[in-house]
């Protein structure tokens, strides 16, 4: 294990695609409207024809009865989130042996979640759909709009740096400097996220954190009164704003 | 997008229906199917299934609280038969109301027409999307919706919610709602056509002669189609898109060029299917058609309404039986119509057009009519008016054996030439007393037996509450036992020393002594 490099052997050339089980696009959406707001995150399937878009949007906006000027514009955004998705998809990426950390700090409702974890991006049979279902079973959290939430985040952050790493390859192939270089290359420039197998378990070798980072790496979900929920949406919006 | 299946073939007919209903009912919640439409005559339920469901819910009890209470009206037209189950989770009993044609749906398993509607769970194709998956979502959404019945759920809660892609939770979402698993509050929801026809196959399924009139639907079914272009009134048939949302009458999808004609689907309506005869309306009819005989027009203005072809078809697919209650009507009905059969020879040869029809009744009056000749048979009806309008219209029920009875019994009279009109008369209402008579005697009993049946489940209940009883007590008397068992078991411990130390004490005392 020790002389194991993190990133030489297993590097290899993929499609680009999320790295999970299933290949969802998130797809957040924040549009404003005559002074009404609409935020909303959810999962995409990109293999769904193009006019599901338009379907989802009207049927949204019937559901939520939102005025009917916000079809054209959540179905345009959406489109523009799956093209965006859609111009990587024909490029390769590297994956190698790395693990990330993904952070959350999302508020949904009265759920105030804070976590930090590490990722396998090599896995692509990693699911964060479960992921998200077992953290709100284990934690006991009722809002059932949770879920969806944590996994809508964790995908967003893969997703980011699935790109970051289809740039890297990208760019690793137009400086010519030869292989080795060229893995340094990468490693550095996208290594800033992952996390170094290799100096965290080489020396002790052992699976166990250490004390000290107990807490970074520990869950914390508050559940918030109502005026602390105001209090928290009126600061977002002075910081959007 | 799932495309809707324009005529499926019908998933369930009803005669392997009782299967299901044991099977839906699992532990945890059973549901059940109540078409609560008002007055339709013969709605899905009628007396065979009826029978059969309180046969089961009789006999099986699979209930982790659930009372059943079948009550079976099994004679009248009107109402069809609600047996209410309980929910167990929550205090009050709450219906959930479900249409027959989805009582295939079960919490813990994938019916086979979700493989054919939802395939894309099924295929493989993707490996995210199995049947484990399928049955989450469509547990949760089904959940979800149950928590509150009487709200309609929208996609966007649902959505909003679980945990996965929205374009898959989208048409699962839809498809339990067209079939009645979710927001089925019974009222006016626009269904696609393909649900009336299974449901008409389903009642056309079950027994011939009680099938219901035209139009056995159990959904009331929605108002006309509108066309999203014209916006006139659909008449034959509509072109649906989902995709665009539009609903286009057949003229205006011809002359209009719409991209991409598979994305319409073609929805028939007929007439008839879009609104239920009423018993009110039957009998105008009724009335009606003997008043003005063949004469269609008058017909249909007399019924109100209604268009002369929908009162023909309708009128054609009654069921000449015990669905009637009001004997003259039917009764003279026959013979007016045999009368009238005879009035035209001429245009009315054999097989007259209602004899093509498969009535018993008309086949049998037309066929006696011809057989006995004109002026007999005239004779014979006339006969059988007035010993109707004798007798006035008591509670006579009319039936197929009577008409028969009558008709054989004056086939015989008149073969035997003995033109008797009283006597015919005598025989036809004793005839007539007789079945009034059985027809009584079997209800009554028929209702002892269901009191019975109640009673006995009551006692049952109660002796399971004094089993219960006695087992505690018994419990309780074991627990006395043991702790006497230990009493004694320590005294006898405690004694044998104490006998030792007071025989070395007595004899200490009697050396010291």
């Amino acid at each position: 294990m020790k002389s194991h490099s993190a990133w030489g052997t297993s590097k290899s050339l993929v499609k680009f695609r999320i790295p999970t089980s299933d290949n969802l696009v998130p797809i957040r959406l924040d549009i404003e409207i005559d002074g009404q707001r609409f935020r909303d995150a959810f999962t995409w399937n990109p293999s769904d024809p193009d006019s599901e878009v338009v379907v989802f949007a009207k049927r949204t906006v019937k559901d939520l009865k939102l005025p009917p000027a916000f079809v054209t514009q959540i179905a345009q955004s959406i489109q523009t989130q799956l093209t965006e998705f859609r111009s990587y998809e024909g490029q390769d990426m590297y994956t190698g042996e790395r693990v990330v950390p993904i952070k959350l700090d999302l508020r949904v409702n009265h759920t105030l979640i804070k976590d930090h974890f590490l990722w396998e991006l090599n896995n692509f049979e990693s699911d964060p759909e479960e992921f998200a279902r077992n953290f709100c079973k284990d934690m006991g959290i009722e809002d059932p709009e949770v879920g969806p939430a944590i996994a809508i985040a964790i995908r967003e952050q893969l997703y980011e740096i699935a790109v970051q790493s289809v740039t890297s390859a990208k760019e690793s192939r137009i400086s010519k400097k030869g292989r080795r270089a060229g893995e340094f290359y990468s490693a550095s420039k996208t290594g800033g996220n992952a996390v170094d197998l290799v100096k965290l378990f080489g020396n002790k070798s052992s699976v166990i954190r250490k004390r000290k980072e107990w807490d970074v790496y520990e869950p914390i979900v508050d559940l918030l009164s109502n005026e602390e929920v105001d209090a928290l949406e009126a600061k977002e919006e002075r910081n959007i704003r | 997008m799932a495309t809707g299946n324009k005529s499926p073939s019908t998933p369930i007919p009803e005669s392997s229906a009782a299967k299901p209903i044991s099977d839906a009912s699992t532990p945890t919640i059973t549901i059940d199917l109540t078409p609560p439409s008002d007055s339709t005559p013969g709605a899905i339920t009628t007396t065979s299934a009826a029978a059969a469901s309180a046969s089961n819910s009789i006999t099986a009890p699979n209930s982790i609280a659930t009372t059943t209470t079948t009550t079976a009206t099994a004679t009248s037209t009107s109402n069809s038969t609600a047996r209410p189950h309980s929910e167990q989770l929550s205090s009050d009993a709450d219906i959930i109301h479900i249409p027959s044609y989805s009582r295939w749906f079960a919490w813990n398993s994938v019916h086979e027409c979700e493989v054919r509607f939802v395939p894309e769970f099924f295929d493989g194709r993707s490996p995210s999307k199995n049947p484990r998956v399928y049955k989450y979502y469509r547990n949760a959404i089904i959940r979800r919706f149950r928590e509150n019945p009487a709200k309609k759920i929208t996609f966007t809660e649902v959505r909003k919610t679980i945990v996965g892609d929205v374009g898959s939770i989208r048409r699962i979402f839809d498809f339990l709602e067209a079939w009645g698993l979710i927001n089925y509050t019974g009222s006016s929801k626009p269904q696609l056509k393909w649900e009336e026809k299974e449901s008409k196959l389903a009642a056309a399924a079950l027994q011939g002669g009680d099938a219901a009139g035209g139009s056995g639907t159990n959904v009331t079914i929605s108002k006309s189609k509108l066309c999203s272009n014209c916006k006139g009134v659909c008449s034959f048939a509509c072109f649906a898109s989902d995709k665009h949302d539009m609903t286009l009458c057949a003229r205006c999808y011809v002359r209009g060029s719409y991209r991409d004609s598979s994305e319409f689907k073609r929805v028939e309506i007929s007439e008839e299917a879009k609104t239920d005869w009423t018993d009110k309306e039957t009998l105008q009819l009724l009335e009606a058609i003997m008043h003005y005989g063949d004469d269609w027009k008058k017909v249909a203005e007399h019924v109100g309404g209604r268009s002369e072809k929908e009162c023909v078809t309708h009128f054609v697919n009654l069921p000449f039986g015990e669905q009637f209650d009001g004997p003259p009507e039917s009764a003279e009905l026959d013979t007016a119509l045999s009368s009238q059969n005879l009035s035209r020879p001429t245009k009315r040869m054999c097989p007259s057009p209602l004899t093509d029809l498969s009535h018993p009744i008309m086949a049998q009056a037309a066929f006696l009519s011809t057989l006995v000749g004109v002026d007999v048979a005239e004779v014979a009806a006339r006969a059988a008016l007035t010993a109707l309008s004798a007798l006035g219209d008591g509670k006579l029920k009319e039936s197929f054996k009577i008409s028969s009875g009558a008709a054989k019994q004056q086939e015989s009279d008149i073969a035997s030439n003995s033109d008797d009109p009283n006597s015919m008369e005598g025989d036809l209402a004793e005839a007539r007393l007789q079945l009034e008579k059985e027809d009584e005697e079997l209800e009554k009993a028929i209702s002892g037996i269901a009191v019975q049946t109640k009673e006995i489940e009551d006692k049952i209940v109660q002796f399971e509450e004094f089993d219960l009883q006695m087992e505690r007590k018994r419990q309780q008397l074991q627990q006395l036992l043991n702790l006497l068992f230990v009493d004694q078991f320590t005294l006898s411990l405690h004694k044998t020393p104490a006998q030792q130390k007071a025989g070395e004490s007595v004899g200490e005392g009697v050396k010291a002594d």
